[in-house]
């Protein structure tokens, strides 16, 4: 579905990212971890385009990405989380969830509303309709952002370390919603700190330092057989 | 000796007028000076260097001379090069530009406070930037910006006063033909004053209104 060749990516003069390799199939689970600064998350965001690829070719779907056209099928078609929820402050949950079906994708206002109220009963928000993000925690926020994010009804989901900014009495909430989505067959690509959900639910865990790609495997593989040091390292520095 | 504001009733039609002139001008001058500001930020912020630079070398320009001066250049230095503006067109495009240079920067930051983790979740559900400058980061600068672009209203509302020297009989002119005819400068003065604190007031409580309306989401 997603593939990258050989993308090279830099902030000003620093290079973030090297010759990164990648193919995403749909139907996959992937989990990206690394320690901060590895560059996973820019990787993340090369996906649905939110950063330039400065060097290589990314194709979705076979066809080559360039252009206004590819990038707006692209985020048409990929959901994305973000760490901090970015959810819109001046309108309410359900007008977050219903705004890019009815602006982007020209739903009709009812039918926008009535899979919006469907997405938030999933979420567990049936009763924070109405509520401003403001009026709701963390944990809540995050949920409502992957409602939203389901409204356009996306092939795949990207996650960017969707529990990092919550208080750990909310992880949970969060992670219960993503799993209930994988198991749903939901296609995903998740960067996150934590190993738990990888171990349950990915099919593929990605490894990355400095940059590079260093593992990519089954769970198993990675997680508990790596193959590189650097792995090793990082792996039970966050076990511990 | 005392005040004696009883003088003044003969005068109370002309105050109106001048009121009205002086409503006139502001008003017209706010709406141009808005549509300014908003082109100026966007070109401010725009890729586009050359758009960047004329408007950049405008807010200097503008902000950085007095009123009086860019009035008087309006009115009475542009007509050697042979055009000729009257007094009210004059007033006006001046009032506007310099208005509009102030607001350029109040729209401009406040279009920048908006954070940036909004821009990108527009753009990750596939808005277009306009629809995303519409929909998302247009009202929450709105909100941002009204506060400081009610400061820079209310200024333009007392600038408005200089527009006297153009021969314009607004509201401080008017009061200035009653004294010639009554001697009577501190009643004048103080009710100018005054019914320029009753314009102000009005464009403060509607902004008041406005934000208090905006501020649903906190």
């Amino acid at each position: 579905m997603i593939e990258m060749r050989h993308v090279n990516k830099y902030f000003g003069k620093k290079q973030v990212l090297y010759d990164i390799n990648l193919q995403i199939e749909k139907g996959e689970r992937t989990v990206i971890i690394g320690p901060s600064g590895s560059g996973k998350s820019t990787l993340l965001r090369c996906m649905n385009l939110l950063e330039a690829i400065e060097e290589g070719e990314m194709y979705y779907k076979q066809d080559l990405v360039q252009g206004k056209e590819s990038k707006k099928r692209i985020r048409q078609e990929l959901g994305m989380v973000f760490q901090r929820f970015n959810l819109f402050p001046h309108l309410t949950a359900i007008e977050n969830v219903m705004e890019a079906p009815i602006w982007v994708k020209k739903k009709n206002k009812e039918t926008a509303k009535r899979k919006a109220e469907e997405l938030l009963t999933t979420v567990g928000l049936s009763e924070r309709f109405d509520f401003y993000p403001s009026n709701l925690s963390g944990g809540q926020q995050q949920r409502v952002a992957i409602a939203r994010a389901l409204a356009m009804e996306p092939e795949l989901m990207l996650f960017d370390e969707p529990t990092s900014a919550l208080d750990p009495e909310l992880v949970g909430e969060v992670l219960n919603v993503m799993t209930h989505l994988a198991k749903n067959g939901m296609s995903m690509v998740v960067v996150t700190h934590e190993m738990g959900f990888a171990n349950e639910v990915a099919d593929r865990v990605i490894f990355m330092d400095q940059g590079r790609i260093v593992e990519d495997g089954t769970p198993e593989q990675v997680l508990r057989n790596p193959q590189h040091e650097r792995t090793n390292t990082f792996l039970s520095r966050i076990l511990a | 000796m005392g005040l004696d504001f009883s003088v003044l009733t003969p005068f109370i039609p002309a105050l109106v007028e001048g009121a009205w002139m002086t409503i006139q001008i502001s008003f017209l001058s706010l709406v141009i000076g808005l549509v300014l500001a908003i082109l100026g930020a966007f070109s401010k912020l725009s890729p586009i260097f050359i758009l960047r630079k004329i408007t950049e070398f405008y807010v200097w320009v503008f902000r950085g001379t007095p009123l009086l001066v860019q009035l008087f250049i309006i009115y009475f230095g542009i007509p050697q090069l042979g055009v000729q503006f009257t007094p009210f067109q004059a007033a006006v495009l001046g009032l506007s530009l310099n208005t509009g240079a102030y607001a350029t920067e109040i729209v401009r930051s406040a279009l920048q406070a908006v954070d940036k983790g909004q821009y990108e979740a527009a753009a990750a559900l596939g808005m277009s930037k306009p629809l995303a400058m519409y929909r998302i980061i247009g009202p929450q600068a709105l909100k941002i910006l009204v506060p400081a672009m009610v400061n820079q209203f209310v200024m333009t509302v007392k600038n408005s006063s200089m527009v006297s020297l153009l021969t314009i009989t607004e509201l401080f002119r008017t009061g200035e033909s009653i004294i010639t005819s009554t001697f009577h400068s501190l009643e004048v003065y103080l009710i100018i004053a005054a019914i320029y604190l009753v314009i102000t007031s009005v464009l403060m409580f509607i902004a008041s209104r406005l934000e208090k309306g905006m501020r649903v989401y906190d």
